[in-house]
């Protein structure tokens, strides 16, 4: 693991440009231009405003404010995931006839979407703004829950990315295992609604429930993230991290072969 | 392990799975019922392919080492073992220093960004540092000659213009190893020469480059030394003019017995009347008139090898049968790697039967085994008698090489 992020450190500066290009491509030659960052999370958020602050009344107070704060890092997980599913399998054209750390790919989507999300948090807090829920100093905690986020969603981006390479049907399982995932994180409800004797087992067993809990609680509760599961959601990612470095390692020289 | 090299490879083999070249990739699908029908046999041997068998060479540093080989004989293969994009299936592989690989120009470009931008990214993958790249940016895009377009996409780019930027960036990285797969003949011929000048740089500056080509000029011209792939081994390896030769025959070999696969089917049941028999490739024809008693000659009779300054006579019998239009041959000098030489023409008299000579008082051809084929035929497309690699000769000069020895004369006088 500490060889695979050595590699990434080299190559900062070529993660550094491919995530600027990423975002540059992104929005070059679009009408609203960068304006787009913001327009599918609020969308996402219209639509899930309706459906359930409107049409199926929901008893969460500030219920759309409440879906930003849990949509915002959700989105940038599940897009992380799911378009950095194909990200090695996809570059044929630079594995091989170049030698680079392949591990650069995965990690500048996750990179590309995390600027993205950073982008958004002003949008969030100026929405809270309008109900009155201003960030107070629980905002302290955020760049660990970030930081807690950064390293499973790596970790989770690279196993699938290596091993994609051999199976390819793998990016559409997980184009649809992330929808269910959806449903069973907390981003439409709170952990509360779920059925008291499940509870606890969804928050063991779904990290990102945990962290997106963590988000809620510092900008919508006012309050600390839960330290206990926070510490073992940041346990298991630095766990999965270093066996995703491990996946990446064995499977490298297929890479190039496979793709 | 010697520190004079900078690339040794010891007994280097690579094979690729059959399924992995056909691109057929295995599925999760696929897997899970493959598992539930419990068919999870050991994959079959003949579903492997060697792509490079117990190669070994070693490339001096400072050096400048030519590939050659028919496509697919293992050198882009072997390439990328050098590079560490692939992993070699058994053996080792010794790299001594920075190396930079053009196996491919423009890696990583993007059409929508612009020149400058895409400098930088192809650069970082090529190597650079951003510190770099900034301190030799304005010599690349000065080498690339695209100042004016540097700032406009590179999906406007010509397929020249796109080849010189990348061409640009990749001789700025300044490695000491430089891998080099068949690139050098981008853009037009003003720029072709500018980039053999800067290879030229390379060399006299002590790198070592390993040079992918099927041009044997080039090999000949620029490298110190050369090795000939085939089929994944090394056939030979040493001095390129020894490699060329052996690479030459060998290629002219093939050739021959591709052109008898292919060539039109001799009417079997037309036999000529003289001179050899009509073969498949070799000798066809309506056999309306009829070439025969074709011979080469040297100053006093027969000969087979001549001097670059020797004379040279063809003679030939010509006789037709029946009314048929007045013939027109056709000569092809080639060299047996299948290079035309010269091609001439001469009308033939309307008459029954000739004897036809061709004289010419110097050979003046450079070391080498040459063809001469004769085609007896009308300009409206009668094809009367063709004889295809059935008349050679050899040419051997010891003090130059090329196709050509002309006259010439040198002149060399001190100057105090």
């Amino acid at each position: 693991m500490i060889r695979n992020l050595r590699e990434l450190w080299q190559y900062r500066a070529l993660l550094w440009n491919l995530t600027q290009r990423e975002l540059k491509a992104r929005y070059r030659g679009s009408a609203l231009g960068f304006l787009w960052t913001f327009v599918n999370p609020l969308l996402l958020m219209a639509v899930y405003g309706l459906v359930f602050g409107i049409i199926q009344r929901s008893n969460i107070p500030h219920y759309t404010y409440f879906i930003f704060v849990g949509l915002l890092p959700w989105l940038w997980f599940s897009t992380s995931v799911g378009s950095g599913a194909s990200t090695i399998s996809d570059r044929r054209d630079l594995l091989t006839k170049v030698r680079f750390p392949a591990q650069v790919l995965p990690t500048t989507v996750v990179a590309t979407n995390l600027v993205n999300y950073l982008l958004s948090l002003p949008l969030m807090v100026g929405l809270g703004g309008l109900v009155g829920i201003w960030p107070d100093f629980h905002a302290l905690a955020f760049p660990v829950v970030l930081l807690v986020q950064l390293v499973f969603t790596l970790g989770v981006t690279f196993v699938i990315s290596a091993l994609n390479v051999r199976f390819r049907d793998l990016q559409h399982i997980v184009a649809n295992v992330l929808t269910l995932w959806f449903f069973v994180t907390p981003v439409l409800y709170v952990p509360n609604a779920v059925p008291e004797p499940f509870r606890r087992l969804y928050l063991i067993v779904n990290p990102m429930a945990v962290i997106i809990t963590s988000y809620q609680g510092i900008f919508y509760e006012h309050r600390w993230p839960h330290p206990r599961g926070l510490a073992a959601v940041a346990l298991g990612s630095v766990v999965l991290l270093a066996i995703a470095a491990r996946v990446f390692e064995r499977r490298r020289e297929e890479f190039a072969e496979l793709v | 392990m010697s520190t004079t090299d900078a690339i040794v490879l010891t007994g280097v083999s690579k094979s690729f799975r059959k399924s992995t070249i056909r691109r057929e990739h295995t599925t999760l699908k696929s897997e899970l019922v493959r598992w539930l029908k419990r068919q999870r046999q050991p994959e079959a041997p003949s579903s492997i392919i060697p792509a490079l068998r117990s190669v070994s060479l070693s490339v001096p540093r400072g050096k400048t080492f030519g590939l050659v080989g028919r496509n697919g004989s293992g050198k882009s293969t072997l390439l990328k073992l050098v590079t560490g994009i692939y992993a070699p299936t058994s053996g080792t592989v010794e790299v001594h220093g920075r190396i930079s690989a053009l196996l491919e120009l423009g890696a990583g470009f993007h059409p929508d960004f612009s020149g400058r931008e895409n400098i930088f990214v192809n650069g970082i993958i090529l190597g650079m540092s951003r510190r770099e790249i900034r301190g030799r940016m304005d010599e690349i895009i000065a080498f690339s000659e695209l100042a004016d377009f540097i700032d406009e996409p590179v999906r406007t780019y010509s397929s020249g213009m796109y080849a010189r930027l990348a061409f640009a960036v990749a001789t700025h990285v300044d490695p000491e190893i430089l891998l080099i797969d068949e690139i050098l003949s981008v853009g037009d011929e003003h720029f072709g020469r500018k980039s053999a000048a800067k290879m030229e740089e390379f060399r006299k500056a002590g790198k070592t480059i390993l040079l992918v080509t099927h041009d044997l000029g080039t090999l000949q011209r620029q490298c110190d030394q050369a090795a000939w792939l085939d089929a994944g081994q090394l056939k030979v390896s040493g001095n390129p003019v020894d490699v060329v030769a052996a690479y030459r025959a060998a290629v002219a070999e093939a050739e021959m017995a591709a052109m008898e696969q292919h060539a039109p089917r001799a009417p079997v049941a037309v036999q000529p009347r003289s001179g050899p028999p009509a073969e498949a490739g070799r000798r066809w024809g309506s056999f309306e008139a009829e070439l025969s008693g074709v011979e080469i000659h040297g100053r006093d009779g027969p000969q087979h090898v001549f001097s670059a300054d020797a004379p040279f006579r063809l003679l030939a019998r010509y006789r037709r049968y029946g009314a048929v239009e007045a013939p027109q041959l056709e000569l092809n000098l080639r060299t047996d790697g299948g290079t035309l030489v010269w091609s001439t023409s001469e009308k033939l008299p309307d008459a029954e039967a000739a004897t036809l000579t061709l004289e010419m008082p110097r050979l003046g051809l450079g070391d080498g085994n040459y063809l001469v084929d004769l085609s007896l035929g009308t300009a409206g497309g009668a094809v009367y008698d063709v004889h295809r690699g059935l008349h050679g000769f050899a040419v051997r000069a010891q003090d130059s090489s090329g196709l050509l020895a002309p006259v010439h004369t040198w002149s060399i006088e001190p100057t105090s």
